[in-house]
């Protein structure tokens, strides 16, 4: 770091969800990064979704891992309370995929030659969609994610209406796998470990990727209010620079075991994490926590968030002034002055 | 209390005596308490078969994420819900209700004042079970246990860099998660941890 400013607040507390991308918040505590940078740093682990925002909103939190839409889903006062909200880091890319049970993926694998030939995995799927006795059931998590705009987004493209040819549920995902397992589902859209939990055991199988819907795109982000920014700049700084410590030491493959190890200690991920050590998913999801263009907050990105919210009908429209809030939601600006 | 005023609950809690105590409550109060689900797998069909007005959520249930995927999949709900916060716009009574871990979600068009007290109560019970509940935590743990759940929580506090409130609030938190009880959440978390910091030497 160039320069060390002081810190206005060092005792902060940050939420997250027990998935794999929150690894640079974990790694920046146990390898006392935050602690580098004059921070003393408290993680709470939360159930939803819903909970990180609520708390981040009422000051409970100082911020949090966050999906990447939620800081402008919270901006545009999207279901819940109106906060500004804003990211100036970007803590993981991709890692999202949709998942369908076993016997449908192997009445698929008879019609598809090469799985990674995306476009004849789509056709399939419609065709089997199309033909099948019942709706199929497809399970998304959260309104205002990645995963639920890349389920429809996906569908749409294969000509597969989500009113008429498939029943959309919402499940949370610590039940998604148990779901998936006891056919309640027939398939699902989530971020790791619960895809590659769920070849693990055997249930399901990989359709395809958000990286192959969508190619490369922010999937979580370190989420504040603006207020929070505006009163701690260099608070906001400090946890910047030691979460992007945190996620170089993430990326780095010699790293991973540790990581495993540290993400399963109790406060975290739990068991699940360690299941995955030595675990490479035959289909890779592209998860990246750290390189060139990795960590900086996209507005473009931004911009075409908008346009899946209104493809979906959680925007009716979207005016020029709504377009501007982008670039206060996505901070390319501070993440570049920062570094 | 007539047929007008009363409005259909549905509770999502998994601490049973919680429950009890709040579903008495709104029924002291005329209202009617459809359903309470301590497992709520199916919480998309019970929604649609019960129609609540409004439901009242433990915050630290997952299922707050799955009430608002489908309040925006509005059209296989045929009564949109809507969060508590976007109808009140009351952000001292949003503040109450998350310190006492309590969320709602209630059906649009609902007047605002009928939510208000359905919203006191449940805060009220919340806040008096959050207090009973360490009451109790602390007279049913015997001295034995407590020797072990001291240890744990000294090394949770160690290694988290956290106070004694918060490490406890881990511990209990990691046994409702888990539906074990705390005396064997904590001697798990004391060996995790003594085989961390012995990898780690």
């Amino acid at each position: 770091m160039s320069e060390q400013l002081t810190p206005e607040k060092t005792d902060l507390k940050l939420g997250f969800v027990a998935l794999l991308d929150c690894a640079p918040l974990v790694v920046a505590r146990e390898k006392g990064f935050f602690n580098d940078h004059g921070l003393n740093v408290i993680l709470c682990k939360e159930a939803s979704w819903a909970s990180i925002r609520d708390k981040v909103s009422f000051g409970l939190y100082d911020g949090a891992h966050m999906l990447a839409p939620m800081p402008l889903a919270s901006t545009l006062g999207m279901n819940g309370n109106q906060t500004n909200m804003l990211t100036a880091l970007t803590l993981s890319q991709n890692g999202t995929a949709i998942t369908l049970a076993r016997k449908p993926y192997l009445e698929l694998s008879e019609q598809i030659n090469d799985w990674s030939d995306t476009d004849a995995v789509g056709k399939a799927f419609h065709d089997w969609v199309k033909q099948t006795d019942k709706r199929p059931v497809l399970a998304t998590v959260y309104p205002y994610s990645n995963h639920h705009y890349q389920l429809l987004y996906w569908l749409k493209q294969y000509q597969i209406d989500v009113d008429q040819d498939i029943n959309l549920v919402a499940v949370p995902p610590v039940q998604m796998v148990g779901s998936l397992a006891d056919g309640l589902i027939d398939g699902f859209c989530v971020g790791e470990p619960w895809n590659s939990l769920a070849l693990l055991r055997n249930i399901g199988g990989i359709l395809t990727t958000g990286f192959q819907i969508w190619g490369s795109h922010m999937e979580k982000v370190l989420g504040v209010t603006q207020e929070w920014a505006e009163k701690y700049p260099n608070t906001h700084r400090a946890l910047v620079s030691a979460l992007m410590e945190g996620c170089h030491w993430a990326e780095a493959p010699e790293n991973r075991e540790e990581l495993m190890q540290m993400l399963a200690l109790p406060p975290y991920l739990d068991q699940s994490a360690r299941q995955l050590t030595g675990f490479h998913s035959p289909f890779p999801m592209h998860q990246r926590m750290y390189g060139e263009n990795v960590n900086r907050p996209d507005p473009e990105y931004g911009r075409f968030l908008l346009q899946q919210m209104l493809a979906c009908g959680q925007l009716n429209e979207v005016d020029a002034e709504t377009c501007s809030l982008v670039d206060q939601v996505y901070r390319r600006d501070l993440f570049t002055a920062w570094q | 209390m007539t047929k007008e005023t009363q409005l259909k609950v549905l509770l999502i809690d998994d601490e049973p005596d919680r429950v009890k105590a709040l579903e008495d409550a709104l029924n002291a109060l005329g209202h009617n308490v459809v359903c309470h689900l301590t497992q709520p797998n199916e919480l998309n069909r019970h929604v649609e078969q019960t129609e609540p007005d409004i439901v009242i959520i433990d915050m630290d249930s997952p299922n707050r994420d799955t009430l608002e995927s489908m309040a925006t999949m509005s059209r296989q709900n045929p009564r949109p819900i809507i969060f508590f916060a976007e109808q009140q716009n009351d952000r001292a009574a949003m503040a109450a209700a998350i310190n006492a871990g309590v969320s709602a979600y209630v059906a649009d068009g609902l007047q605002p004042d009928r939510v208000k007290t359905i919203m006191d109560t449940a805060i009220a019970q919340f806040d008096a079970y959050n207090s009973l509940r360490q009451e109790l935590d602390k007279a049913k743990t015997q001295l034995a246990d407590r020797k072990i759940i001291e240890k744990a929580k000294g090394m949770l506090m160690k290694h988290q860099g956290c106070d004694e409130e918060q490490a406890y609030s881990t511990l209990r938190k990691l046994a409702m998660d888990r539906g074990q009880k705390l005396i064997d959440v904590a001697r798990n978390v004391i060996d995790v941890l003594e085989l961390a910091s012995g990898a780690s030497r």
